[in-house]
C-alpha cells in the first residue's frame, strides 16, 4: 500500500512540476527596441526557460532605444533589479545582456551563481565575441552567441578555460598514449638491472678539495619589460573602452560583468 | 702446477665456502681459515708459456681449459683445483672479496628476481629451468685516480624587480676560476675480455670493507679468470667513466649562479695506483623458448643484471592498462572541470 501511496504522490508532484514549468513561466526577452522578429524572440524564450531549467539562472536579454540618460550600467542593475523584484527567486542567480541601440553600448551581468561562473575575465569574453555580430546587426546571432557561451561557462569551472587544449579528447588520448609508452618503454629498458653507482660511490672526499677559487665581479646588464596588464578585476575590453568589471546595484545586488561599445 | 686442497683430517678434497668464508671440507665439515693458510705457491715464478696441460693431482685426468681460467674444477673427478701458474708473477691479483652468498642463495635469489619482472613472460617468472649456475671470480682492476682540474667559467646572478609599471631584470655576470684537486679511490673496471662491460658496470657498487688480500684457496671450488688487458690499456676506460662524477663534483663547488657557462675546462688525470682484484659474479644459464638467457649476479651483494625476455602481451597490456587509465584520469578531472565537455 505504500509503495501505491509513494506512487501517486511521485506523480502528482511531477504534474505539478511540470504545470510549473509550462504555465507559470516568466518573460526573459525583452526586446523594446524592437531587433528581433517575433519568431527570433520565441526562439530565445524558448532557449532561456530550457537554460533555467538546467541551471536555475534566468538567463535575461533586453534592449532599448536609449537608457534615459542612466548609462548602460545603471539601466542594467535597474532593470535587472526589476526583475528580481518581480520573480522573487528562492536564489537569486541571473545573467543579463543589455543592448543600447541608441548610443551603441552593449552590457552584461552575471548574479549570484551566474557572477561566479561568468566572472569579469569571461564576460569580457563573451562581449568580444559577441560584438562583432551587433556591429553587423545580426541581433539574433548576437544573442545566441550570448546564450551559448553563457551556458558553457555555467557549467564549466570558475577559473578553467573551456576551450583549453587539455580539454580536447584527441590530445587526452595523444598524452595517454604518449605517456604509456614512455614508462613502458622504462620499465622494459630497466628490466635488464639500473645502473645504482652515483657521481659520489668512488669519490675521494678526503682528498678532494677546491685548491684555489675565485669568484670575481664583471659587469652588469639590466632590461626592461612592460608589465603585463593584470586581468583579474575587468581589465583589457574591445572597442578602446575599458570592460568595467563587476559592480553592485542600488538594491545591494553584487555582480560581476562586461561592457563596451560596438 | 696445480693447487689442490686435501682436508687434513679425512683427505677429502676441500672448496671455498661462501656462508662461512672458510675453505670447508664436505665430508667431515672440518673448516680452515684462510688468512692463516701459508701462500707458498703463490712465490714461484712461471714462465707464462711453461706450463699448456695440466695434470689433476687426485685422478691424474687432464684439465682441460680455456687459456684464461685460473681456477676451476676437474671434469673428472669434480676436485677444486687453481691453476698456480696463472695466478702468480705479474698475473698475482693483490685483492679478492670472497663470495658472501653461496650457490643456494644464488639460485634463490635469482628466482625472487624473476618473479619480480614486471614484463617478463609468465613461463620465465616461474624460474624453473636455470640450466646452469656458475661461480665465477672476475679479474677487475681497482684503480686510484688523482684529477688536477682547472675550471674558467662565466656565471650570471639574476634578479628581477618592479618599478611601476615594467619589470626589470638584472643580470650581473662573474669570472669564475677553480683549482681543484678531485680524487677517486678503488674504480673498478673489468679487465676481463669474455665479459659484457656494460654487464659488469650495472653489478656495481661493490662493498670495499670486505675486502681480502688473495690467497689461492678463496678460489677452491670456483671458477676463476686471469685478466686479458692491464691497468694502462683500461685507464681510456675508467676515465670516460669518471667524466660524469668530475663534472659533477666540478659544478658542485660552483653554487649560488641562475647559469654558469664553461669557457675551459683543463683535467689533468694521474693514476695513483691499480690493483688486480678478483670480484665474486654468479653467471646464472637460463632455458627458456630455446634460447639462452644470461644473467650476472653480484656474488657479494646478489644484485642481478641481464636481460631478461620481454612478454609482448605483458607489454601490451601494461602500455593499454596505463593509456586507459590516464586517459579515464584526465576525462574525469574534465568532466569535473567542465560539467561534461566531452
Amino acid at each position: 500500500m505504500t509503495l501505491f501511496k509513494r506512487t501517486v504522490a511521485f506523480f502528482i508532484l511531477f504534474f505539478f512540476m511540470a504545470i510549473n514549468i509550462t504555465f507559470a513561466d516568466v518573460q526573459r526577452v525583452y526586446d523594446e527596441a524592437g531587433l528581433l522578429t517575433e519568431e527570433e524572440v520565441a526562439n530565445l524564450e524558448q532557449q532561456a526557460a530550457a537554460y533555467f531549467e538546467k541551471w536555475d539562472t534566468d538567463f535575461i536579454i533586453v534592449t532599448t532605444e536609449s537608457t534615459e540618460g542612466k548609462g548602460i550600467r545603471q539601466y542594467l542593475q535597474d532593470f535587472s533589479d526589476k526583475l528580481w523584484k518581480e520573480f522573487n527567486r528562492e536564489e537569486d542567480n541571473m545573467a543579463i545582456i543589455t543592448v543600447d541601440i541608441g548610443d551603441r553600448w552593449v552590457d552584461l551581468a552575471g548574479f549570484g551563481r551566474a557572477e561566479k561562473r561568468i566572472d569579469n575575465k569571461r564576460a569580457d569574453h563573451i562581449r568580444q565575441e559577441l560584438t562583432p555580430y551587433l556591429s553587423d546587426e545580426n541581433y539574433y546571432e548576437a544573442f545566441q552567441v550570448f546564450m551559448e557561451m553563457a551556458d558553457e561557462y555555467m557549467r564549466t569551472f570558475p577559473g578553467v578555460n573551456p576551450n583549453s587544449i587539455f580539454f580536447n579528447t584527441l590530445f587526452q588520448l595523444a598524452v595517454s598514449l604518449g605517456l604509456a609508452g614512455i614508462i613502458v618503454f622504462f620499465m622494459a629498458y630497466h628490466s635488464g638491472g639500473k645502473v645504482t653507482v652515483t657521481s659520489t660511490t668512488y669519490l675521494d672526499r678526503n682528498q678532494s678539495r677546491v685548491i684555489r677559487k675565485r669568484d670575481r665581479y664583471l659587469r652588469k646588464s639590466v632590461t626592461r619589460m612592460k608589465k603585463p596588464s593584470s586581468n583579474s578585476r575587468g581589465g583589457g575590453g574591445g572597442g578602446g573602452f575599458r570592460g568595467g568589471g563587476g559592480g553592485v546595484t542600488r538594491a545591494g545586488r553584487s555582480h560581476s560583468g562586461s561592457r563596451g561599445r560596438f | 702446477m696445480v693447487i689442490h686442497y686435501k682436508c687434513p683430517n679425512c683427505g677429502s678434497d676441500m672448496a671455498f665456502d661462501a656462508e662461512s668464508g672458510k675453505l670447508s671440507c664436505r665430508s667431515c665439515g672440518r673448516e680452515d681459515n684462510i688468512e692463516e693458510f701459508s701462500d707458498e705457491f703463490i712465490e714461484t715464478v712461471f714462465e707464462e708459456d711453461e706450463a699448456k696441460e695440466y695434470e689433476c693431482n687426485n685422478c691424474g685426468a687432464v684439465i682441460v681449459t680455456d687459456a684464461d681460467t685460473t681456477a676451476t674444477t676437474c671434469s673428472f673427478c669434480g676436485a677444486a683445483v687453481v691453476l698456480a701458474d696463472r695466478v702468480s708473477g705479474i698475473l698475482a691479483p693483490s685483492l679478492v672479496i670472497p663470495f658472501t652468498i653461496s650457490k643456494q642463495e644464488a639460485e634463490e635469489a635469482f628466482r625472487k628476481w624473476c618473479r619480480k619482472g614486471l614484463l617478463t613472460p609468465r613461463g620465465f617468472m616461474s624460474a624453473d629451468r636455470i640450466k646452469k649456475i656458475t661461480g665465477l671470480y672476475v679479474p677487475f682492476w681497482l684503480y686510484d685516480l688523482k684529477n688536477e682540474a682547472e675550471v674558467q667559467a662565466i656565471g650570471t646572478k639574476v634578479r628581477r624587480y618592479t618599478r611601476g609599471d615594467y619589470i626589470y631584470t638584472v643580470t650581473k655576470y662573474y669570472d669564475i676560476y677553480r683549482d681543484l684537486r678531485i680524487d677517486f679511490s678503488r674504480v673498478p673496471a673489468d679487465a676481463s675480455e669474455k665479459m659484457d662491460d656494460e654487464l659488469m658496470d650495472k653489478l656495481e657498487p661493490y662493498h670495499y670493507n670486505e675486502l681480502k688480500d688473495f690467497k689461492t684457496p678463496y678460489l677452491a671450488g670456483y671458477i676463476a679468470e686471469k685478466y686479458n688487458y692491464d691497468a694502462q690499456e683500461l685507464l681510456p676506460r675508467v676515465k670516460e667513466k669518471l667524466s660524469k662524477p668530475i663534472d659533477d663534483f666540478i659544478r658542485s663547488t660552483i653554487r649560488g649562479y641562475h647559469s654558469v657557462q664553461y669557457k675551459e675546462k683543463h683535467i689533468r688525470t694521474t693514476k695513483t695506483r691499480s690493483l688486480y682484484t678478483l670480484l665474486p659474479v654468479w653467471m646464472v644459464y637460463y632455458d627458456y623458448n630455446q634460447s639462452e638467457y644470461i644473467f650476472a649476479m653480484n656474488g657479494q651483494t646478489g644484485k642481478v643484471v641481464g636481460k631478461p625476455p620481454l612478454s609482448k602481451g605483458k607489454i601490451a597490456a601494461w602500455f593499454g592498462g596505463i593509456a586507459a587509465g590516464s586517459f579515464m584520469i584526465m576525462k574525469i578531472i574534465s568532466f569535473i572541470l567542465t560539467g561534461g565537455v566531452f
